[in-house]
């Protein structure tokens, strides 16, 4: 051993001693440094958020909204109140817009090929095919994306045009209504997009439309639904909407009077009704039970001329949507024709397929859209695409399509990107970033101006675009007021006048004895919003299933093919088959098997992959309505996960969910005060506010936007489906969806269940810890420090609105990947992120009714009616829920209280409860009534 | 008390004696005190005890499991907010009832043939209230607070909050147990004194000799004794009942239907009787065939084990029917809904078990020759603890699952670990007494001496 290595007694226990000390200081907490902000920016005062207004996409149109940001992270969106399309409400995509911002599986990086690149190479590897492309005037190259909702985008596209006057444009929509853009054209000779004003209809009939279903219109269609169902002493209004279709609909559970048929007998429906009117049409064969509800439904459209209304869904055919038009003309219905911004001329995805195959295209830049999941398989899209020399993607996730394709590039998110948006009516509204893109991402506008050759910002485009219509005058000004209204001044678009459809020729066609209707589902659409945890988990509102989808069946045919709930169904149609478990459900027409759109995705996520059956696959155009189907049992079974197992309201109806009809409404003397029970509860004491919350089932149309909210500005947790079977479904706020009166034709009712807030609340005396008690203004909380989740609360809450951590929901046994740091950010640190073992519920949003009271004691004044909006009121599209301070005798809660049809539930056990409801009022046709439901 | 004349009337036949006639204080301390300290544990001993062992293994696993993951293991749900552990709790705590029961009711009635069994019976209770302890804790969604529940100073200022019937539950059980393990030892001083006096060795004397309290026999020291063990019995009389009552008062002080009813507390003391005989029934069965104690442990004790099972069976059937009738007289939906789906409902085979393990197989001992026929007795006895673990797990299950609002109502999906935690308790139950019949004298060796000295000098 020589010197130099030799170590002596003391050294080796010097060092033995210094390792010691670092393992063991290498046990001790990471050091973590804060640091504070060296310059505060403007308008920023920490824990306060900042809201701005921005809008998001849904199938090409804008809704507007206002998101709010803490410390530079957005947390919840809100509806925007001066945005036509939003209202000041939301839907369930919307509110769930911020879960998709911070979706870990989100595209971080460009990649060729599958292997990590970045965007300089991309342009690296676009220069040359420009150079290649210019001398060709863009011969071969192909453009192909979503419905566009942007101006600015629209301005690129046909910028693009100039310099590459061959270049081609193709636009897809798997969610296209192309019957209906077809029966416009055969109707006025021109395409038209119609907008119906619900609000001016007292008649409305629902040929297997879904106007208050989800999509673009349905906060519109909802909010002009609502104003005809104004159950308000001496100054109701209450109209009446009639669904005629094929499946359940959320139309067709708030319908007063619905009829299933078959696709082909409600074209027979349109042509009885057009008869009635004077059309010369050959009579269509009807059964005697749907002829007689023809006539009425002609009967109380004709009476009610001017203010009757006529909508046909996308399983009709083309000519039968013609004709819609033509009666809606006849009754001077209350419907808008916008003219769609279709300057560009966009072709199909079937064109580019046929191209591909021939050879056509060598270069292909796939924007927002994913063919690769949602094309009709019979197109071949995969195969054709593989003869494209150059293929890319933009899109937020890795997805079915960008797999297809040599390069992808990731995309912001909406809430990270410049854009602007049109709605339905045509007002336009601009898109601002919330956020630095949290990764390596561009927008469509930054990827075409790359293919322009220029190096430009989204913003600087999109300024671009308003500089030139901009009105005269300081356009930074109008700039900054447009940005900040969320909404461009005086862009609505005017209605096409002085149409005059032309009753058209009806071709006949054979019956189908099977047919599948496909519907864009509630929860994930078209299958973009797949990934997002929170929208897979959201009930849907008829069935609420979560995590899948399932095939409808009429409780008839289920029985001939010998099949029950939850046992599996091979549907082929088109050469292709899916595989579903069914499930029963009154509402279904005889022959018509329902299948929602949007799940089966290969390629959505950890979330979202492999969730559901892919009803696409049964496609072999965009029809929405497919005969011809041969359905076979496997003989295998899938247990459907639903949060609700019992719908039917048996004996108990009258209690849990009371219905009146508008001659009993109108007939009620009111309930003035209802006689207090007697009781050993001493008054509630104190002089503050008495918070409470009065719901209106007759507005309630079961949309869901709510639940998401709730969700969203509450930080509850996803739980996946393995315990949502198991009974552990943690959403604050539920919609119980009642089915009401014969079990063949029920009517829907829809009761959304937060906490009650009882006055005498049934968890609290049981609580060994004193962790649920009241507060000074009557809100029932519960201290989850002081929670060690003996769920004694839980069993005797007898409306079972506790929610209890089962697992660390939130807290380090999350679901798949939603533990990721990024996942994080979308909490509202205003609201606790709940521990495993403590037990949760609806607060009345504490921490609003917090914020405002400090506004109001900083001015020294009262917290005034209106104040406090609690998130699921603020969501809420029709309305239907109302937050108040009870001890204010003009507040607007106070007002419902004394209506007639105001009533608590589980009255008789005297709890008391804060959040009381309004029963729900229908204009029952009294020569229909018996009939259908 | 009806019971105690029924019984009584058992005693005084005469046909058979309580103690062997041959019998004297030296055989049967003898007897009793031998396997202990003469003889080793036998074959059998050391099957049973691997087994139970395994099975105590299994139950820390469960635990450790439960500890670590949380309770989402169970298949609780929200719905369903309690479960298997609180049925155990309830059965557990049932179970124990018993042994004190025995021990105290049957002494303040002069039932002297309580004397062979009530050792053992109380040893019983002991282990069984402390496995009904555990179930509580293990149940909590935060079990490490568990002490919460009781008023300890500390620096929130918070203190339990006095109407929860958790609460009382918390201090039903401390004071139960306490109380249950200071009777116990009363009762065992003597007996810990004759033990140390035969003791072979050293060890064994100096350990039961410090247990013994220096324990002489004089006049005197058994004066104070049975005065202290009597005025403990009368005690133990009403502690018996309020623990019972007050786990009755867990679901009756509620509003849920089927639970907020005032038969609640009786009934679960009489249900509690009920299986804790049946439980002294297969464990005097087993100890009279492991230790040979045919002579003391008679079938006339049998008999009138058997005589109280059936009295109590009546009683439970008497007390369902009771709930049944009150929930339809009531009128209200909801009660009437919950009856109805604990006859007709997705849990109605468990009920209808439960139903005639509880009251149509007890009835059998309507003939005295199967009260006497110990295999019947037996077999009875296992069909009453099944059934009354059913009649637990259905007032939990029966109720939630079938609460006011029809959208919440969801079923119970048991899963593994709620399989375990009803099956290995059982084991670890069995190594506890194991071991309790290897180093204490299973029967009261004074008592069964001064049964023979009244029987000689009456």
């Amino acid at each position: 051993m020589t010197a130099k290595l030799a170590l002596s007694r003391r050294k080796a226990l010097e060092l033995l001693a210094a390792q010691t000390a670092l393992l063991v200081a290498g046990c001790s907490r990471p050091r973590e440094e804060i640091v504070p902000y060296v310059r505060m920016p403007e308008r920023m005062v920490p824990g306060v958020p900042l809201q701005f207004a921005t809008t998001l996409d849904l199938g090409g149109y804008g809704r507007g909204v206002v998101v709010s940001s803490i410390e530079g992270r957005p947390i919840k969106i809100e509806g925007n109140p001066m945005h036509p399309a939003s209202l000041g409400a939301t839907d369930a995509f919307a509110e769930a817009e911020i879960f998709s911002l911070y979706d870990p599986d989100r595209s971080q990086a460009v990649r060729r090929s599958g292997e990590i690149g970045n965007w300089a190479a991309f342009l690296d590897a676009l220069q040359p095919r420009l150079l290649e492309l210019a001398p060709t005037q863009g011969e071969g190259l192909r453009l192909l994306t979503g419905p566009i909702g942007s101006p600015t985008l629209m301005r690129q596209i046909m910028a693009l045009r100039q310099r590459f006057p061959r270049l081609g444009w193709h636009r897809h929509d798997p969610l296209e209504d192309q019957a209906a853009r077809e029966g416009a054209r055969m109707a006025f000779d021109r395409p038209v997009t119609a907008l119906p004003r619900l609000a001016d209809a007292d008649v409305v009939v629902s040929l297997d439309a879904d106007p208050l279903g989800a999509g673009p219109l349905q906060i519109i269609n909802a909010r002009g639904f609502a104003a005809n169902r104004q159950a308000r002493r001496g100054a109701e209004k209450i109209g009446r909407l009639y669904a005629v279709e094929s499946a359940p609909t959320l139309t067709g559970a708030n319908a007063d009077h619905r009829l299933a048929l078959p696709p082909g007998d409600i074209a027979s429906v349109a042509i009885a009704i057009a008869r009635a009117l004077g059309a010369a049409l050959p009579e269509a064969a009807l059964s005697p039970e749907a002829a007689g509800f023809a006539s009425e439904l002609a009967r109380d459209l004709t009476a009610h001329e001017g203010r009757a209304l006529v909508l046909a869904g996308p399983t009709l055919a083309p000519d039968v949507h013609a004709l819609c038009c033509w009666v809606n003309a006849q009754l001077r219905a209350p419907i808008d024709y916008f003219e769609p911004d279709d300057r560009a001329q966009p072709s199909s995805l079937a064109d580019l397929v046929r191209d591909c195959a021939a050879g056509k295209v060598e270069s292909l830049l796939i924007l927002g859209c994913n063919p690769g999941y949602d094309a009709p398989p019979n197109l071949r899209f995969h195969e054709a695409i593989r003869n494209v020399d150059f293929r890319a993607h933009l899109g937020c996730c890795f997805d079915e399509t960008a797999a297809l394709c040599e390069w992808h590039i990731p995309q912001s998110h909406i809430l990270e990107s410049w854009s602007d948006l049109v709605a339905p009516d045509g007002a336009a509204s601009l898109v601002q970033p919330l956020i630095e893109p949290l990764y390596d991402t561009r927008t469509a506008h930054e990827v075409l101006a790359a293919l322009d050759g220029s190096v430009a910002s989204a913003r600087d485009l999109v300024r671009d675009t308003w500089k030139a219509s901009a009105p005269a005058g300081d356009f930074e000004d109008w700039w900054r007021r447009s940005l900040h209204d969320g909404i461009i001044a005086g862009s609505v678009g005017k209605p096409v006048s002085g149409l005059s459809p032309k009753l058209p020729q009806l071709k006949s066609r054979p019956a189908d004895k099977l047919t599948v209707v496909l519907r864009p589902d509630p929860c994930v659409y078209d299958g973009s919003f797949a990934n997002n945890a929170w929208l897979q988990e959201l009930p849907k509102p008829l069935t609420k299933e979560v995590w899948g989808n399932s095939i409808g069946i009429a409780a008839p045919d289920a029985a001939g093919l010998g099949i029950v709930d939850g046992d599996v169904l091979r549907l082929t149609a088109n050469g292709r088959s899916v595989e579903a478990p069914i499930r029963i459900g009154s509402g279904h027409a005889p022959g018509v098997l329902s299948l929602a759109l949007g799940y089966g995705r290969t390629a959505a996520g950890r979330v979202g992959t492999g969730v559901g059956a892919n009803a696409y696959l049964l496609r072999a155009d965009a029809s929405w309505a497919i005969g011809g189907v041969v359905a076979t049992p496997t003989g295998e079974r899938r247990p459907l996960v639903s949060t609700q197992k019992h719908f039917s309201l048996d004996g108990e109806a009258s209690e849990l969910f009371p219905t009146f009809t508008l001659e009993q409404f109108r007939a009620s003397q009111g309930n003035a005060k209802e006689a207090q029970l007697p009781s050993f509860f001493s008054p509630p004491a104190g002089s503050g506010a008495r918070w409470g919350m009065v719901i209106d089932t007759t507005l309630c149309i079961g949309c869901n936007a709510c639940v998401v909210a709730c969700q969203s500005e509450n930080n509850s947790p996803v739980i996946g489906p393995e315990e949502i079977a198991a009974g552990r479904d943690m959403h604050w706020l539920r919609i119980d969806a009642y089915q009401i009166g014969s079990s063949e034709s029920p009517r829907t009712g829809f009761q959304p269940v937060p906490c009650m807030h009882c006055e005498t609340a049934p968890c609290e005396p049981v609580c060994p810890t004193g962790a649920s008690v009241h507060d000074s203004e009557g809100l029932n909380v519960q201290v989850y420090n002081r929670c060690i989740g003996t769920r004694f609360c839980e069993a005797n809450c007898p409306y079972k609105v506790r929610r209890f951590n089962f697992f660390g929901y939130a807290d380090g046994q999350e679901y798949r990947d939603l533990g990721a740091d990024v996942m994080r950010a979308h909490n509202n640190p205003d609201v606790t992120v709940r521990a495993r073992g403590v037990m949760e519920k609806c607060t009345y949003c504490v921490q609003r009714i917090s914020r405002a009271r400090h506004a109001a004691d900083k001015e020294d004044r009262l917290i005034s009616d209106g104040e406090v909006v609690t998130a699921c009121q603020s969501a809420c599209p029709t309305r239907a829920i109302s937050f108040g301070d009870l001890s204010r005798s003009e507040a607007s809660v106070s007002a419902l209280g004394k209506q007639p049809q105001h009533y608590s539930l589980l009255r008789h056990l005297d709890t008391k409860p804060r959040t009381t409801y309004l029963a729900q009022v229908r204009d029952i046709n009294p020569r229909l009534e018996g009939k259908t439901g | 008390m009806s019971l105690a004349i029924a019984t009584e009337s058992v005693a005084e036949s005469e046909e058979e004696p309580l103690v062997p006639p041959s019998a004297t204080d030296a055989s049967i301390t003898a007897l009793i005190a031998d396997p202990l300290l003469v003889r080793g544990a036998g074959r059998s001993w050391w099957i049973a005890t691997a087994i139970a062992a395994a099975l105590t293994l299994v139950t820390i696993i469960a635990i450790w499991r439960l500890l670590a993951e949380g309770i989402g293991l169970l298949g609780n749900n929200t719905t369903v907010v309690w479960g298997v552990p609180i049925a155990n709790y309830v059965w557990w705590i049932g179970i124990g009832n018993a042994g004190t029961l025995i021990s105290a009711l049957l002494l303040l009635t002069r039932q002297r043939w309580r004397a062979s069994i009530n050792r053992f019976a109380e040893g019983m209770t002991l282990f069984a209230v402390s496995i009904a302890g555990l179930f509580p804790i293990l149940h909590l969604g935060r079990p490490e607070y568990f002490y919460w529940l009781a008023p300890y100073p500390n620096t929130m200022t918070l203190w339990p909050q006095w109407r929860s019937a958790l609460v009382w539950d918390f201090w039903a059980i401390v004071s139960y147990l306490l109380f249950s393990i200071v009777f116990f030892y009363v009762g065992l001083v003597p007996d810990l004194a004759t033990l140390r006096d035969r003791s072979k060795s050293l060890r064994t004397r100096r350990i039961y000799g410090a247990f013994a309290l220096g324990w002489r026999g004089s006049a005197r020291q058994w004066r104070l004794h049975q005065a202290l063990y009597s005025t403990m019995a009368a005690l133990a009389v009403p502690l018996v009942c309020s623990v019972h009552s007050i786990v009755g008062l867990d679901f009756a002080a509620s509003l849920m239907p089927g639970w907020q009813e005032t038969i609640f507390p009786p009934y679960f003391v009489v249900g509690a009787m009920f299986s804790g005989f049946a439980m002294v029934v297969l464990l005097a069965a087993a100890m009279r065939w492991g230790f040979g104690f045919q002579q003391i442990v008679t079938v006339r004790h049998f008999e009138a084990m058997a005589l109280i099972i059936l009295a109590s069976s009546l009683i439970m059937t008497l007390s369902y029917s009771t709930e049944w009738f009150s929930g339809w007289y009531s009128g209200k939906a909801a009660e009437r809904g919950e009856i109805a789906f604990a006859f007709t409902g997705s849990y109605a085979p468990l009920f209808w078990a439960q139903l005639f393990c509880n009251c149509a197989a007890p009835q059998i001992l309507c003939w005295p020759r199967m009260r006497r026929s110990l295999t019947a007795l037996v077999l009875v006895s296992l069909a009453i603890l099944v059934g009354m673990w059913l009649e637990r797990i259905l007032i939990i299950w029966n109720t939630l699952s079938h609460g006011f609002l029809p959208s919440m109502r969801h079923l119970f999906l048991p899963t593994l670990e709620d399989g375990l935690l009803v099956i290995a308790p059982l084991g670890f139950f069995a190594m506890l007494f194991l071991i309790f019949v290897r180093v204490l004298p299973a029967i009261s060796m004074h008592e069964m001496r001064q049964l023979l000295h009244e029987r000689t000098r009456p």
